[in-house]
């Protein structure tokens, strides 16, 4: 186990290598930088520019600024942020919370629905849970986010008054109740979207299992219903699941970016959203190779639940 | 195979939904209980601003946007009102020739002297004092601090505080807006001496003022939070709302649920497209006033050398039917404008020429430049030249792309061939900054300060200023400099009006429209005034007050509608958006709807 990760590890570096070198080159290939937006202020003389453009270090050939950001990155000084000057770091670092509240309920919640829904769908085909699941999977797909946040916005918050509208605490008002009713919006967007797929990823490998010659001996043997759907098909089932839902979680981690804005929720997101407008290229380096290191962290800790999970892979 | 599976399903059935319908309902239940309030009306303990963005920094000097959060807390020496008149704050006066508060030297330079108005403290009770503005000067001119601009401060040769309320600022040349140099205010000396400026995160994150407001809380992502100062210097009446809480609420739509919920009495810059939606939310008004900007066709001569020929501007001129695109397109909501002075400045200049829509005079004027339409496909030519250029504008926003799609379509009728092609907010600004495009519809947010060399004068073309339309005129250079160096307003305005004539006469660009400002605000909301420059709404905070009769006094022009309206026509679909509505500061905000439409 200790090699394997190991070889994964080493595996991983030259390909982290190779993506924050080409996300240095995507971000700076975009035209307009992190000067651009202050030319529309009068004030802000050329000289100004010219000034801010040293500053920030901009003025040096790319292949410097490129070997400067790395063998700082490396050294765990991620530098500061052109937006407002504080340590980057610090800014990631602030946000992670929200993010993760926000994840752990979604997907709580995208479970509860998706599993239930996909084993059913996939031990009565064609049957009447089976057509539902397909159909809402289908619509749960295709409801854009931002129009599904607002509709509930409106909805829950405008006309019914339920649910504050946007958020992640009333000011002062942050008890336990509170929170979780800024939560359920959001969470219950971005469950929707990931429930709907999952339904059906989960469907398909139930579909595969129930096929498998075990289980028609599981049941031959006398083995419940029951048991035979939610112990024998499922256990084989859900490796591949588990790594979809790791994978989405890995995805999502770095950032929920419509969500959190139609929200206001102050995750990693917004953060990546705000910092992509002002082209803040120290965050947006950051936030990027955290977002390839959770996919390439994911993709291991799928690996290893994979193997956990599934006995034939464990010998 | 399928007989064990669907006797399966039917004991699934029975146990995995009722387990996580039970679950689902525990947390709906515990989620949707307590009060289930409806937002809190505003009133004089708490209003609620649902702002567009969050401030990247609240030191003055540095931040790129709009310093409206600031203004409550950091205040000027002066502030500008919401007729653009410089008014007083911290100084005692606005410095002019008559007061004695300027002098020009022999030497072809300028001292102004600032008095400041007595016993003001910042927060911590330190006495504000001149040795304040002699630092604020150095710490600006210190090239290890980055602020925003250095503008004017950099023609500041020293500073001399004969006494500790005065202070005499040398200039090394004549400044005409030297008024509005300390309109940011001023940084302590007692905090910020000796430090580095650029990393002092707790005064850029908490600013030491004088103001009404001091921050009580700043959470990273979700708002700021503003607490009135015990003892205001204006007097222990003011200010009159004891906390004000600014929310970041990015998008638009967010912004306006907001608003409809209760749980956001105040919307800044609302966007064009959101007016009549916001007019209608009880409790609410939408306050109007005409901004320091305007929308115009840049029309870049060096990319586009037929621009170069006064009669094709003039054509261009005179082929926009502008009056019935704001009718139609702006809703009636922003006024037509033919300069870049608008009428709400002390320079604006009334007895221009005027480029009425009139086709056929636009028809004429290139027929007798030789531009003529031999090939029959609409489009006229000269010397094996085309008359078709590239119209770009910026991307996102709906009603920008209607008015681009309405002059592409009236210059085809004089013989134009335009082709309009939307860019991205921060793409746009480093194509015109290279000078890149042919034609660009844009606005410039103007100065407080009504200075025109920047945008007209030969030499200020990028990167030396933002003379994109490259026109190069020596007088109208030289009446322009002259402006700047003319310290007494009669004169100034003078210099000023004529420029103002000579650039009509010129036709470098096409003005369209005055930007106007909307800002949605509780009805129960007192003394607002609003403000057309970059100082912003909360100029005058410490007087805002919520009237518990709850009948308000809002202020002229208020929610009121435009008369004129085609059926059938409206705003559009999208928001406006911060880069319209918004002044200039900061074009970086998304507007509204999704960032990354499909994504997560």
């Amino acid at each position: 186990m200790f090699a394997f990760a190991l070889r994964r590890l080493a595996q991983s570096l030259p390909l982290l290598l190779l993506v924050s070198l080409l996300v240095f080159a995507l971000l700076h290939a975009a035209p307009g930088g992190p000067l651009s937006t202050y030319l529309e202020n009068p004030n802000v003389r050329p000289q100004d520019v010219e000034r801010l453009r040293r500053a920030l270090g901009l003025d040096r050939p790319l292949h410097e600024q490129y070997l400067a950001w790395l063998r700082a990155f490396v050294i765990g000084d991620w530098g500061y942020s052109f937006s407002d000057g504080r340590p980057v770091a610090e800014r990631i670092a602030e946000r992670v919370p929200a993010t993760l509240q926000l994840i752990g309920a979604s997907f709580a919640l995208a479970l509860l629905a998706a599993v239930p829904a996909g084993v059913l769908a996939a031990a009565r085909r064609r049957g009447a849970a089976d057509r539902l699941t397909t159909l809402v999977g289908a619509a749960g797909t295709a409801l854009p986010v931002f129009w599904l946040g607002l509709v509930l916005q409106l909805v829950f918050a405008v006309a019914l008054g339920w649910l504050p509208s946007s958020g992640r605490e009333t000011v002062g008002g942050g008890d336990l109740a509170d929170r979780l009713r800024h939560l359920v919006l959001p969470a219950v967007v971005l469950a929707v979207a990931h429930a709907a797929g999952w339904t059906r990823d989960l469907r398909v490998s139930m579909r595969g299992a129930l096929g498998e010659r075990f289980i028609a001996a599981a049941a031959a043997r006398g083995a419940s219903r029951r048991a035979v759907v939610w112990r024998h098909a499922l256990r084989v089932a859900l490796p591949p699941f588990a790594t979809v839902v790791l994978l989405d979680a890995a995805l999502v981690a770095s950032g929920a970016v419509v969500t959190e804005s139609i929200f206001a929720w102050p995750g990693v997101g917004s953060l990546f959203t705000e910092s992509l407008a002002r082209r803040d290229y120290a965050v947006l380096m950051a936030l990027l190779m955290c977002s390839a290191a959770a996919v390439v962290a994911a993709n291991f800790v799928a690996d290893v639940v994979h193997r956990a999970l599934d006995p034939r892979l464990a010998r | 195979m399928s007989v064990p599976h669907r006797a399966a399903g039917h004991a699934a059935a029975g146990v995995a939904p009722r387990i996580s319908a039970r679950v689902l309902a525990a947390v709906l239940l515990l989620a949707c209980a307590g009060d289930a309030r409806r937002g809190t009306p505003p009133s004089n303990e708490l209003l609620i601003v649902g702002y567009d963005r969050e401030p990247d920094t609240l030191n003055r000097y540095s931040t790129h946007i709009l310093e409206d959060i600031e203004s409550c807390v950091v205040e000027g020496l002066v502030t500008t009102d919401e007729r653009m008149n410089v008014v007083p704050v911290l100084a005692a006066e606005v410095p002019t020739p008559e007061n004695g508060g300027v002098r020009q030297r022999p030497d072809g330079g300028m001292d102004v002297t600032w008095r400041l108005r007595p016993g003001i403290r910042w927060h911590d009770g330190t006495p504000l004092t001149s040795a304040d503005v002699k630092f604020t000067v150095d710490a600006i001119n210190d090239p290890t601090y980055n602020p925003e601009s250095t503008d004017g401060f950099d023609r500041i040769a020293s500073v001399d505080t004969p006494d500790s309320l005065t202070a005499v600022v040398h200039y090394k040349e004549v400044y005409a807006p030297y008024t509005l140099q300390f309109v940011r205010g001023l940084l302590p000396r007692h905090v910020l001496q000796g430090r580095d400026i650029d990393r002092a995160a707790d005064y850029n994150r908490a600013p030491l003022g004088t103001g009404p407001y001091r921050v009580a809380e700043w959470k990273t992502g979700e708002h700021i939070l503003l607490e009135r100062v015990p003892d205001y210097w204006r007097g222990s009446e003011y200010p009159r709302i004891r906390r004000i809480l600014f929310k970041f609420l990015t998008n638009t739509n967010t912004r306006v649920n907001q608003l409809k919920a209760g749980e956001a009495h105040v919307v800044a810059l609302l966007p064009w497209d959101k007016f009549r939606e916001v007019s209608a939310v009880p409790g609410i008004v939408v306050h109007r006033m005409p901004g320091n900007a305007y929308e115009h066709v840049t029309l870049n001569q060096r990319h586009f050398p037929p621009f170069a020929e006064l009669a094709v501007r003039r054509a261009v001129a005179h082929a926009v039917d502008r009056e019935l695109i704001a009718r139609t397109i702006l809703d009636g909501l922003a006024p037509v404008t033919d300069g870049a002075i608008q009428p709400l400045s002390w320079a604006y200049a009334d007895d221009i020429r005027r480029y009425p829509y009139d086709p056929a005079r636009a028809r004429a004027l290139l027929d007798s430049a030789g531009w003529r339409d031999a090939g029959g496909d609409g489009a006229r030519e000269k010397a094996g030249r085309r008359l078709a250029f590239t119209l770009i504008t910026q991307a996102g926003y709906a009603i920008r792309e209607s008015v681009a799609q309405t002059l592409q379509r009236q210059l085809a009728e004089v013989g134009m061939d335009v082709r309009v092609q939307l860019v991205d907010g921060t793409s746009i600004s480093a194509l015109w900054f290279d000078g890149k495009f042919d034609a660009m519809l844009h606005w410039w947010h103007m100065s407080a300060d009504p200075e025109l060399t920047l945008f007209f004068a030969a030499d200020r073309t990028p990167p030396q200023g933002r003379n994109i339309n490259y026109l190069a005129d020596d007088s109208l250079t030289r009446v322009l400099y002259a402006s700047d160096r003319t310290v007494d307003r009669a004169r100034r305005r003078a210099l000023l009006q004529a420029a103002q004539r000579r650039i009509a006469e010129l036709a470098p660009e096409v003005p369209l429209y005055s930007i106007t400002r909307l800002d949605a605000i509780p009805a129960t909301l007192r003394n607002f005034k609003g403000n057309p420059t970059h100082t912003g709404i909360f100029w005058n905070v410490h007087e805002w007050e919520i009237d518990p009769t709850g009948t308000g006094n809002p202020a002229p022009g208020t929610g009121q509608l435009p008369g004129h309206r085609e059926p059938g026509t409206g705003t559009g679909e999208a928001a406006m958006g911060p880069s319209i509505a918004a002044a200039g500061r900061d074009q970086s905000a998304p507007g509204a709807g999704s960032p990354v439409p499909g994504s997560r």
